[in-house]
This record gives structure tokens, C-alpha cells and sequence, in this order.
């Protein structure tokens, strides 16, 4: 599903943020990316969502090198890719439904299947009762599952997770796993990178742990340790 | 894209254009400035052409001719000048249109009672003649001075204005060179501020963009809302400039009827008839900037 090959990425001439990472997600997996700060968890994500391009080296998914996509490109890519971010990411002046409903606005989606699919989603991470709620009257860990629900919307084969919990008390974190969790239950691969030790620990999935910019272990079924 | 898609956007510039209304009118008020500078530098430039044109248009060049020059030398004279692609007209004056002339604009009426008790009229026949371009003056006066003509022709009076004629049209030239070097510098530095205010509007939004990005909004969805809103600062830029133009108008109408009622309808006429024109203009430079600096400060979020 996803390989990357040989990756570096380097910030001017002396900071190297990534070196030489070879990695190989298959279908329905949990990874978690872990590592300190600075380690090179971020620029991976960025990597892998387009937002950065890397120096050298491939990044496979589903067999199409993303480093070389057009930029007409990157929009289609992105639908098929749904990302959650540490900072929710959400309009402050539209609700909940907004929220949800502009990423599928933005993505020339018809009001019927808006209509449709909107409060489905909604449904499925529990948010469907706060619809009409602008994000500011939400709670950390409602904010978290509304970005995740508009993540979902697009239906992505891969959910990619930046510190999803950084902001979160530990019953909230824990909540936006078990969420994580049943997404990837249902086949969506979902990658997740985090300090956060307890969660790994708990989670007993797939753990690569990255250190100055390099993969130093891969473990299935492992845990946080450095 | 389709016409869900095109009211989405519509929709998208116009909530964004009210959302930020701050940020929306200091550019329209940064763009209403512009116009209206650039308006009020365009009718001055078309006031000092009117103007020279009037000025040019007076401009003439009289040969006088000397008492023995016969009849046909004179008409003759008056048919090549007229053939002349350079001339626009040619007027003969007689000795006795001339007097009328001087007498009517001479006041003292002694000096009036001695002219007419002279036994021979004084005054020269003269062909008053007036060209296309003030600047082929010199050349028909160089003409006139050709020896062909010189038993007949007394004086040209072309060497008389010369001085005042060149110095005249340098000044109208310059004054016209410096209105279109101001409209420029202001029209430059007014597309720079243009373009930091739509900048700062534009950074005010960029979490939204980047959103926008992320859940895979393509650039042009992205972009257009942007050039919407520059579509409604130049259009909401123009309509303010036209009143503020129309009220400074109505305002400096009195100040011109001091100069009599005949300024009062000539600026009537002249701000009337160039209306359109300053419309169509602000119109234009008010969408094109709105929308110019919005693609170009937006471009920045756009790259990955």
C-alpha cells in the first residue's frame, strides 16, 4: 500500500530531518511513528501528504510515486488521503456540519451527496448531536473527532494521524484512538505518529521508532521505548 | 467546473468579502483613492489637451501684402495656400475689413476720428491663415518668405508670435508629459498598497487556505473566491469614486460659475461628455487591479 524508499530530507545544508528511511505499510495496518521531538515524525507526515517534497528517494503509494505528482495533481491525491492534525484545524466561524460538509464543497461534491454523507459521518465519530455547534463551543476531544470525521469524508484508504492527541487529557486521548482504532478496523490503513507512551504502550500495534531522522526499530505488536 | 461549483465560489467570495469587511474597506478605500487620483489626473490631461487644442486652434499666421500686389496675385496666392494639405483655412481681410478691425477694438475715439478722416486707408490687405498642426506654421511662413513672393508680400506676422507661439506649445507639452509622470507614480504606488492590503486580507485567511488545500480543494476553487472578492473591492471601488466624483462636481460648479454661466455649461458639457469615459476606465483599472492583486498575493499559498 505504502513504501518509502530510501527517503532524505534535509532543511538548508546542515539539518537533516530525514535519512535514508526505508519503510513498507500493507493494507489494513496500524503504525505508530514514535520518537522525540525533532526525530523527523512531522516531516515524515508532511512527506507523505505532499505538503514537503523529499530529496532523494521514492514515496510508493499504492504503486504511484507521490514525489512526482503534478501540482493538478495534489488535489485528487489529497481527497484519497485523509489527514488529522494536533491543532483540529477547523473554520472557527462555521459549525460543525460546515466543517464536514466544505471539505466535500471544496471538492465540486453534489448538496445531495453533501446531504448524504455528511451527518453518516457525523454519526460514526458521535458528533451528529453537536452539528449545529461552532467549533469554540466544543471540548478538545469533540473538536479531534469532527477533524477526523472530515478526514473521513472522503472516504481515504489511508488516515494519517500528527499528534492527534497532543492537546487532549488522557480520557480524551484515549477516546480518539479507540476511534482510530475501528477506522482501521474497517481497512483503512491508519498512521499515527505520537509521543504519547501510554497510547502505544496500549495499543500493542505496529510501532516504528524514528531517532535523528532515521528508523532505529520496526516492531509489530511493540511498544514505546527509546 | 460546474454551476453548483460556480455559486459555491460566488458564495464563498462574497461571505468572505463581508466576513472581513475591515480588511475590505480599507482596500476599497486604498482603491477609491487611486481611481479618483487617477480619474482626476485623466480629466485634467483631457482639460489641457481641450484647451491647447483651443489655443492651437487660434494660432494663425497673417501675411500682409503691400499696397501694389494686385487683386489676382493675391487670390492667387489665397487658392495654393488653401490647397495645402497643411492649411485648414484661409481667410482674405481688405483694406476696409481691416480698418473695422482696428476701429473696433481701438477705444480712443480721437485717434478713431483722425483714422477715418485719412484720405487712403493705411491698413494692408492681409490672408489670415490657419493650419492642422500649430507646428507647420514655420513651414508656411518659411514658404511665404520665398522669393517668389517677396514683390508683393509687406510682412508676415508668424515672426512677431514665434517666440510666443514655441513657448507655448513647450508648456502645454510639459504640462502634459508631468500629468501623465504623476498619474504613473501614483498609479504604482497605489497598485503597491493595493496589493499589501489584499496581501494582509489574504494572510488573514491563510489557516483557511491551507484547510482548503488539505481536504483537496483544487487551486483554482482555492483562487477564485480571492478573485471574487477583487472583483467586489474594484467594483465597490469604482461606484465610490464615480460619487465622490460627482459630488466634488456638484461642489466646484458655484466656483466656476464666477467665471460666467457660459465655463458653468462648457464643464457641464466637457464632465458630461467624458463621464462614460471615466467610468469604463475606473471600471476597468478597478477589476483589473482587485483581481491582479489578489492572483498575486494568493500565489504565495498556493505552492507547496
Amino acid at each position: 500500500m505504502i513504501e518509502i524508499v530510501s527517503v532524505s530530507k534535509y532543511y538548508g545544508d546542515k539539518i537533516c530531518a530525514l535519512s535514508n528511511i526505508n519503510l513498507k505499510i500493507e493494507k489494513g495496518e496500524f503504525v505508530s511513528i514514535v520518537g522525540e521531538s525533532g526525530a523527523g515524525k512531522s516531516t515524515l507526515v508532511k512527506l507523505l501528504i505532499c505538503e514537503e517534497k523529499p530529496d532523494t528517494g521514492k514515496l510508493l503509494i499504492a504503486g504511484r510515486n507521490i514525489v512526482q505528482l503534478k501540482p493538478y495533481e495534489l488535489p485528487y491525491f489529497r481527497r484519497k488521503v485523509g489527514v488529522v492534525f494536533q491543532d483540529f484545524k477547523l473554520l472557527p466561524q462555521k459549525t460543525v456540519y460546515e466543517n464536514v460538509a466544505f471539505a466535500l464543497e471544496v471538492c465540486d461534491a453534489n448538496p445531495q451527496e453533501i446531504n448524504d454523507k455528511v451527518p453518516r459521518i457525523l454519526d460514526s465519530v458521535g458528533m451528529f448531536k453537536r452539528k449545529d455547534n461552532r467549533p469554540n463551543e466544543l471540548s478538545g476531544g469533540e473538536r479531534q473527532r469532527v477533524s477526523i470525521a472530515r478526514a473521513l469524508v472522503h472516504s481515504p484508504k489511508i488516515l494519517i494521524a500528527d499528534e492527534p492527541t497532543g492537546n487532549l487529557d488522557p480520557i480524551n486521548a484515549w477516546e480518539i484512538i479507540d476511534l482510530l482504532s475501528r477506522i482501521n478496523s474497517r481497512g483503512t490503513v491508519v498512521i499515527l505518529a505520537t509521543h504519547n507512551k501510554s497510547i502505544v504502550d496500549r495499543l500493542k500495534r505496529r510501532v516504528v521508532l524514528l531517532k535523528n531522522g532515521t528508523v532505529v526499530s520496526d516492531k509489530y505488536r511493540g511498544g514505546y521505548v527509546i | 467546473m460546474n454551476r453548483v461549483t460556480v455559486s459555491r465560489i460566488t458564495k464563498l467570495g462574497i461571505v468572505n468579502f463581508w466576513r472581513n469587511r475591515w480588511l475590505s474597506v480599507a482596500s476599497i478605500l486604498i482603491m477609491t483613492m487611486t481611481m479618483l487620483i487617477i480619474s482626476l489626473f485623466v480629466m485634467m490631461a483631457l482639460g489641457i489637451n481641450k484647451t491647447t487644442d483651443k489655443i492651437k486652434s487660434k494660432m494663425d499666421i497673417t501675411v500682409y501684402f503691400k499696397d501694389s500686389a494686385t487683386t489676382d496675385e493675391i487670390s492667387n496666392l489665397q487658392q495654393v495656400l488653401a490647397s495645402r494639405s497643411d492649411v485648414s483655412q484661409v481667410k482674405y481681410v481688405s483694406k476696409e475689413e481691416a480698418f473695422q478691425i482696428w476701429e473696433e477694438t481701438q477705444k480712443n475715439e480721437r485717434v478713431k476720428e483722425i483714422a477715418r478722416k485719412m484720405e487712403q486707408n493705411p491698413f494692408p490687405r492681409s490672408l489670415a491663415i490657419k493650419t492642422n498642426n500649430p507646428e507647420n506654421l514655420s513651414q508656411i511662413a518659411y514658404y511665404l518668405a520665398s522669393k517668389q513672393y517677396e514683390s508683393i508680400v509687406h510682412k508676415i506676422s508668424y515672426e512677431d508670435n514665434k517666440t510666443i507661439i514655441d513657448r507655448l506649445l513647450s508648456l502645454t507639452a510639459f504640462t502634459n508629459k508631468v500629468g501623465w509622470l504623476f498619474s504613473g507614480i501614483f498609479i504604482i504606488i497605489s497598485i503597491i498598497v493595493i496589493l499589501n492590503t489584499i496581501r494582509l486580507a489574504i494572510y488573514s485567511r491563510k489557516e483557511e487556505v491551507e484547510i482548503m488545500r488539505l481536504v483537496g480543494a483544487s487551486n483554482s476553487f482555492i483562487r477564485m473566491p480571492f478573485v471574487v472578492e477583487g472583483t467586489l473591492y474594484g467594483i465597490s471601488a469604482c461606484f465610490f469614486a464615480m460619487l465622490l466624483l460627482w459630488i466634488g462636481y456638484l461642489a466646484i460648479t458655484p466656483l466656476i460659475g464666477q467665471l460666467g454661466t457660459s465655463a458653468v455649461l462648457e464643464a457641464k458639457i466637457f464632465f458630461m461628455s467624458h463621464l462614460l469615459l471615466i467610468f469604463l476606465l475606473q471600471f476597468f483599472i478597478g477589476i483589473t487591479v482587485g483581481i491582479g492583486a489578489s492572483l498575486f498575493s494568493i500565489r504565495k499559498y498556493l505552492q507547496i
